[in-house]
């Protein structure tokens, strides 16, 4: 149950809902996604296109993948063959292609919930509510899951989503809630991870060891210098393989990277406000 | 909408489910229509065949979809109520194709006589006779389906419990259209008067655009 919350939806945004199981938080969501209607209080604004994504997605419906995701495509309002088109577009994005004949009934877990999240952006929502989506997804199809959020939030859409990863999108939400008690409070953002610059020195035309823990973005010069930036929880695992590399790699400085500034400048056109 | 209904049809068709009430319904004409006997009473006899039918076929339309399903398609489709919409019209649309094949088939093996044999029935009328009876058996049977349903009875014993005894209650209680439409063909048959049931069936369009009504917006508040 609900009360006491108030909060507006503006376009072009990324709104986070946090808060302890059971707090409402995808009672919420089901609300703005106009799945359920508020016994008291109201929702105001024109209803904008909206795609929702539930946390489960048990798949007993006796379509294909693809299959179903024509089907809502048309209900989204895409001609068929449009609508076949993106479902395999979507299916390829997200790595499932191969299960698109399969019966919803045989598919894992993880690729039910692919298709789920595939039917969600099949056409260009204006809202589009995520309840825990990235829930069961594997590591690809989550970077691809935010990559897709980041495309729909800079066409002007609408993204809310709850995760229980504090860091799902830090850096690009605007605006966070968190329940507490029976209310809804703005929440500080995350912060984007701390990273560290790692200065290392080898022989002229040493190449970078392969697989540096952090995946770390990385800049090498000629003369063998090497600027590397991780995430700070892998900077010592990075120091540790570049000194016990062969050749070892001479460490020349290690400094925290400034915080880039996590809110990004957008204009703001037209509010949305349910 | 369109796509909407064509989704539940689509459900509807490859889940199976309607096996079951259509397979029923043939048995039960199989019991009660033969070749050759008079044309008015076996168009009653289908007709009020077709009222628990359609409850079924409703039944089974609105709880086909898991509960997560269900909320994708209304966030899609904007709102539970044109969903369940979507899915009593679906449901509604099949059980008008099967009580007009059946009707069909009554017509074509019927003696076109009264229950004597002794008095010559015009097929036409009778045709239109028959189908109007379908039509307000299938719109009372989609009334009882949508009130004895999700969203109004969540339970399924009671829900069952409750659609088989409205739907009964349906097509023996004075005043139902139903019972009225298919003891008009009925009662016809005796003296080879074809009574074509108009105010039955507009009543049974109230009662059902009534029902129907009270079901979807009711589905936004209670699932």
């Amino acid at each position: 149950m609900l009360r006491g919350v108030d909060l507006a939806l503006p376009a072009r945004s990324l709104v986070r809902v946090e808060g302890a199981n059971g707090t409402g938080k995808s009672t919420l969501l089901r609300l703005l996604a106009g799945i359920d209607a508020p016994s008291e209080g109201r929702i105001t604004g024109r209803r904008p296109r909206t795609a929702y994504v539930p946390e489960r997605f048990p798949a007993a419906l006796p379509f294909t993948a693809a299959g179903y995701l024509v089907h809502l495509g048309r209900v989204q309002g895409l001609r068929t063959a449009d609508a076949a088109d993106r479902a395999h577009e979507w299916l390829t994005r997200f790595g499932a292609a191969a299960y698109a004949r399969t019966p919803l009934a045989e598919l894992s877990k993880g690729t039910s919930q692919k298709v789920a999240v595939a039917q969600s952006l099949l056409a260009e929502p204006e809202l589009l509510v995520l309840d825990e989506a990235w829930t069961g997804l594997d590591t690809e199809a989550r970077g691809e899951l935010d990559r897709a959020v980041a495309e729909r939030v800079t066409a002007g859409a609408t993204v809310v989503f709850v995760d229980h990863d504090p860091r799902r999108l830090a850096g690009t939400v605007d605006t966070a809630y968190r329940f507490e008690g029976l209310g809804l409070t703005t929440a500080p953002l995350a912060a984007l991870d701390p990273r560290v610059r790692v200065e290392a020195t080898a022989p002229p035309g040493t190449p970078l060891p392969a697989g540096l823990p952090g995946a770390p973005a990385y800049t090498l010069a000629a003369d063998g210098t090497a600027s590397l930036s991780v995430p700070a929880a892998h900077s010592d695992a990075l120091l540790r393989a570049l000194l016990t590399a062969r050749p070892p790699w001479h460490i020349g400085g290690v400094a925290p990277v400034p915080d880039p500034q996590p809110h990004r400048s957008t204009t703001r056109d037209g509010d949305r406000t349910p | 909408m369109t796509a909407l209904i064509r989704y539940q049809a689509d459900l509807l068709v490859r889940s199976q489910r309607w096996l079951a009430p259509v397979l029923l319904y043939l048995a039960f004409l199989a019991v009660g229509v033969r070749s050759g006997e008079p044309v008015l009473d076996s168009l009653g006899y289908t007709a009020a065949g077709m009222l628990p039918v359609t409850a079924w076929l409703v039944r089974v339309c609105v709880t086909q979809e898991p509960p997560a399903a269900r909320a994708v398609v209304a966030a899609a489709a904007g709102g539970q109520p044109r969903a369940h919409l979507a899915a009593l019209l679906a449901a509604l649309g099949c059980a008008g194709l099967l009580g007009t094949a059946a009707t069909a088939v009554v017509l074509a093996i019927s003696d076109p006589a009264s229950t004597d044999h002794s008095v010559r029935v015009p097929l036409p009328p009778a045709g239109a006779a028959g189908l109007l009876a379908t039509a307000c058996c299938v719109l009372l049977g989609a009334a009882t389906g949508a009130l004895c349903g999700r969203p109004l009875l969540h339970g399924r014993g009671w829900s069952v419990a409750a659609t088989v005894l409205v739907a009964l209650l349906a097509l023996v209680t004075a005043g139902s259209p139903a019972k009225a439409a298919v003891t008009g063909l009925v009662s016809g048959s005796l003296t080879g008067t074809v009574h074509v049931p108009v105010l039955p069936l507009l009543g049974a369009a109230a009662v059902a655009a009534a029902a129907v009504a009270l079901a979807c917006r009711l589905t936004a508040m209670r699932g």
